[in-house]
């Protein structure tokens, strides 16, 4: 398996590192004798990277460590891209091959809502959730975790139909392929039909389109930090550049820090799914 | 074109309307749903220190107190004869439509630029790319383009704003100038927001019109057009960039659409005081039903963009017509 | 009689990923003015690359050597602007798909009057009347509402009748048929193929019919190349070849058309086996795996193109009713 990786391009390998390192920080970060991630540093504060030592990444200009904050926000906005395009992606598969297997009412009704989900773009959209779910009211501001847990619910909406009508324009493509009438004919269940002959098929293009989500996810969780209602108090890639944003002038490396690391996962995730895609493309040409 | 094919043209169009109708509609009914289900009063929220009378003239004024179907009717009929709602304050009432009016031609402004200067540069570098198909050219352009389409717009526009404007200061960042009022200054402001919307939507464009030229030049009708012994431009204006233009209209107009919510954070980034703008202040004041009307006039650009590209490609490519027959 | 087209030697080597690949080897082949030749194979034979390679529409990945002289004046080494002038005026091509060598995006008036007005540089009024003409001549019933028309408004045989109404335009000397009939319906295919000798005689064309079908070119060519693996095996009038034929291969085609004196229920002889592989360079006959008649000379050493002397030529060791 390793000599297979060796021989993958060079984009291959540097998405691959790069998100294996995201995810490993992600799970391991407790394990790690780090310091306080939002501890504030008396000496330093916003010094660049490399120029105190102790500080790798250098502080922020309220004197946090960049290093432990940047490791730790990995662990926020990998759990909420993650989470939110696990279930969204789930829910959405799932409604998507049922309504195309099933056609039919079910059909018609699954591919509108979806339609009229999508004609929100996706941005506005989580936005409109979180500012109606997250918002609490003056008097008791909602917590801290139920603007996490709203954020990813949102984030989950949104990607519902993007996968959901993947799987569903993927779905229609091979259910009406021989083998699976073939099965019909022998009288084979629908569930065993779905099971057996259309995930397996379908998969791989919902997998590629989920690698795309997990992009779209990370984009709109830091548009949504700069805009105010994402996770608080910088603890995701969002939630510190939109803190480093008002000091963008004394300490740069406190935006382009998060920034970099939104831009390499993004580029990564895509790379994968591009990366799916052609196979698939390659294989569909085969046929 | 013959009686027939006319009124064929003419009742899909008839039916992308009505669909997308349907589509918006649907889109504001469950926006009206969610604003129900908010845990507060959204009258309370939107000025939390008003007099309980003020509160129920609010709350009547924004249709709350006639349930939830009857909220939806009367925010959906008035939506339809241009009253968008109000924002409140503590001791003032503006009119959504007038932010609206403000609002809007800033934000399709800076739609417009982006896409005159992404279909300026991606045309002559997808073409270009497409005849040196596999070169080494071909090949870092292809590498280039997709980590830029891959960099989310607000980083870029964080690091233009560090590099041209804090850094060597040849850019203003902070305020807007109405094309009207100073030509010149309102370029020179848009710079920066419309180079960091551009940057990714040219990278794609360009890797889709390349995909489809490299595409076209297979398709047989390529050889023949050639063999009738015209010059290589004529072949390449006249049939391979005709027939590969729509799928890179189709995908501009789609943007178009796109583009109306990825304004949002370049308008905040750079203090735009477009329909982002409105949309971050609404939030951030807690205007609910602003909020809701900013967001369905959105979705119903989106929409509108859309059916008018299915529409005008369908006009404009036989090809679609031929899927349908 | 003059000339129009002079091939000697020409071989056709394409460069792809599995190696070299022999398309065609060492083809010689003349054309006088007026005078049809029908090239005849199964599919793989190289006929088809053979066609366009003379015209010079191969892609990069080709390499040609040998000469082709057109009107007596050398092209196969002539840049691509130059060979441009030819094209059309000089030399056309009617391509094997009509469903797809349309633009799909262009009316059938832009595109038939293209050559006219880029070409012969008519007005845009005078190449309207002239494709309004070709049109009527390519017995296309409304030529004037088939000027407005898109491609996916038409059949298969009118998409032909417009190609060859295009490829004609110009009044070419030397038009190439790459199986212009090969997609249509049976019935049309007759049409088809009466519409491109009436034409060629009409306008004094040289014509090169490229086939699979040897029925095809029987009636409409003046004589018939029969090619094998990249390589002419047989060459003759079209008369002396049914009458006399040489090669075992020849034979083999003719027995694989149906034919309505055949009782139904026989089954139609095949030529068992395939091609050989064409990046591979091996000894012997080509034919020699699927040949009937085939011998250990066969295997071990390639055949000569042989003539008859009567212009008859042919590649075999051991040829069908002896040598001469």
């Amino acid at each position: 398996m390793f000599k297979n990786f060796l021989k993958k391009p060079i984009g291959f390998k540097l998405s691959a590192l790069w998100l294996f390192a995201v995810l490993f920080i992600t799970v391991t970060y407790d394990l790690f004798p780090f310091a306080q991630w939002d501890a504030i540093s008396d000496f330093s504060q916003g010094d660049g990277p490399f120029k105190v030592p102790g500080h790798i990444l250098g502080t922020s200009y309220d004197g946090m460590d960049m290093f432990t904050a940047t490791m730790h926000g990995a662990r926020m906005s990998t759990f909420v891209a993650v989470v939110s395009v696990i279930i969204g992606g789930g829910i959405g598969s799932g409604l998507g091959i049922a309504a195309a297997y099933y056609r039919g009412t079910f059909d018609k009704v699954m591919s509108s809502i979806f339609n009229m989900i999508l004609a929100i773009p996706n941005l506005v959209m989580s936005l409109a959730l979180i500012s109606v779910l997250a918002n609490g009211n003056s008097n008791e501001p909602a917590s801290d975790f139920r603007r996490v847990l709203v954020l990813t619910i949102s984030l989950t909406i949104v990607i519902i139909p993007i996968l959901g009508r993947i799987a569903r324009s993927s779905t229609l493509q091979w259910s009406s392929r021989e083998f699976v009438l073939a099965s019909k004919s022998i009288g084979t269940k629908n569930l065993e039909i779905i099971r057996r002959h259309i995930i397996p098929n379908v998969a791989p293009a919902i997998l590629a389109i989920g690698f795309f989500a997990v992009g779209v996810v990370m984009i709109a969780e830091g548009s949504l930090s700069i805009l105010g209602i994402g996770v608080p108090g910088g603890a995701s890639w969002g939630s510190l550049l939109a803190i480093g944003r008002a000091n963008l002038e004394y300490s740069p490396h406190e935006v382009y820090i998060p920034v970099a690391c939104i831009g390499f996962t993004v580029i990564s995730t895509n790379y994968f799914g591009d990366y799916i895609r052609a196979n698939l493309d390659k294989r569909e040409s085969k046929i | 074109m013959n009686l027939g094919g006319a009124l064929e043209t003419f009742k899909y169009i008839f039916q992308r309307v009505f669909i997308a109708l349907v589509v918006v509609s649907g889109a504001t009914f469950l926006l009206s749903l969610l604003i129900q289900l908010l845990p507060g009063d959204p009258a309370v929220m939107a000025v939390p220190n008003a007099m309980p009378d003020r509160v129920a003239l609010m709350r009547k004024d924004m249709g709350l107190d006639r349930g939830v179907l009857g909220f939806f009717w009367k925010w959906y009929t008035d939506m339809w004869q241009g009253n968008f709602g109000n924002q409140y304050s503590n001791n003032d009432t503006i009119s959504v439509t007038v932010l609206l009016k403000r609002a809007l031609p800033t934000t399709l402004l800076i739609i417009l630029y982006v896409q005159i200067v992404a279909l300026v540069v991606s045309v002559p570098l997808g073409l270009i790319s497409a005849y040196r198909e596999g070169s080494r050219f071909d090949r870092y352009l292809q590498t280039t383009l997709f980590s830029l389409s891959s960099i989310p717009s607000f980083a870029l526009a964080l690091i233009l704003v560090l590099i041209c404007a804090v850094r060597f200061d040849w850019f203003p960042v902070l305020g807007y100038v109405s094309p009207t009022e100073n030509f010149g200054e309102h370029l020179k402001g848009m710079v920066l927001p419309v180079l960091s919307l551009a940057v990714g939507i040219t990278a794609s464009y360009t890797r889709l019109l390349r995909t489809d030229v490299i595409a076209t030049l297979k398709d047989d009708y390529i050889m023949m057009a050639n063999s009738k012994g015209i010059s290589k431009s004529r072949v390449l204006w006249r049939h391979v960039l005709r027939a590969s233009s729509t799928t890179l209209l189709t995908s501009a107009a789609l943007n178009m659409g796109g583009l109306v919510g990825g304004t949002i954070i370049t308008e905040i980034l750079f203090n735009l005081p477009g329909l982002g703008y409105q949309i971050a202040f609404a939030i951030a004041s807690r205007q609910v039903i602003s909020l809701m009307s900013f967001i369905a006039v959105t979705a119903a650009f989106y929409v509108f963009f859309n059916t008018m590209v299915d529409v005008i490609a369908n006009i404009v490519d036989p090809r679609t017509r031929e899927r349908r027959v | 009689m003059s000339k129009v087209l002079e091939v000697t030697d020409l071989s056709i080597t394409f460069d792809t990923p599995r190696g070299n690949l022999r398309a065609v080897n060492d083809a010689t082949i003349t054309l006088d003015q007026g005078e049809s030749i029908g090239v005849v194979g199964e599919s793989g034979s190289g006929k088809t690359v053979l066609s366009r390679a003379i015209m010079g529409l191969l892609p990069g990945t080709a390499t040609r050597t040998g000469s082709i002289k057109y009107m007596g004046k050398e092209i196969s080494n002539l840049p691509e602007k130059e060979l441009r002038e030819l094209w059309g005026t000089g030399m056309a091509m009617i391509f094997q798909d009509p469903m797809t060598t349309l633009n799909p995006v262009r009316r059938i008036g832009a595109q038939l009057t293209e050559s006219l007005t880029v070409r012969l540089k008519l007005s845009k009024k005078e190449a309207h009347e002239q494709a309004i003409e070709l049109l009527r001549r390519v017995r296309i019933a409304d030529p004037e509402g088939m000027m407005r028309k898109f491609p996916y408004q038409l059949s298969g045989g009118m998409r032909q009748r417009i190609m060859i109404a295009i490829a004609v335009s110009c009044k070419p000397e030397l038009l190439f048929a790459d199986e212009p009939t090969t997609a249509l319906d049976v019935t049309v295919q007759a049409q088809v193929l009466e519409l491109l000798s009436e034409l060629r005689k009409e306008f004094n064309m040289a014509m090169i019919l490229v086939t699979h079908d040897l029925g095809v070119v029987a009636g409409h060519t003046d004589k018939i190349a029969v090619m094998y693996a990249g390589d002419v095996v047989e060459m003759a009038p079209t008369r002396e070849l049914f009458k006399n034929m040489k090669m075992p291969y020849t034979e083999a085609l003719l027995k694989s058309i149906p034919r309505l004196e055949t009782p139904t229920g026989t089954r139609l002889p095949v030529i068992e086996g395939r091609l050989p592989d064409p990046t591979k360079n091996e000894p012997g006959c080509p034919f020699a795996n699927r040949c009937p008649y085939v011998a250990d000379k066969c295997r071990a050493e390639k055949p000569p193109l042989k003539d008859t002397g009567t212009g008859h030529l042919y590649r075999c060791w051991f040829p069908i009713g002896g040598e001469k």
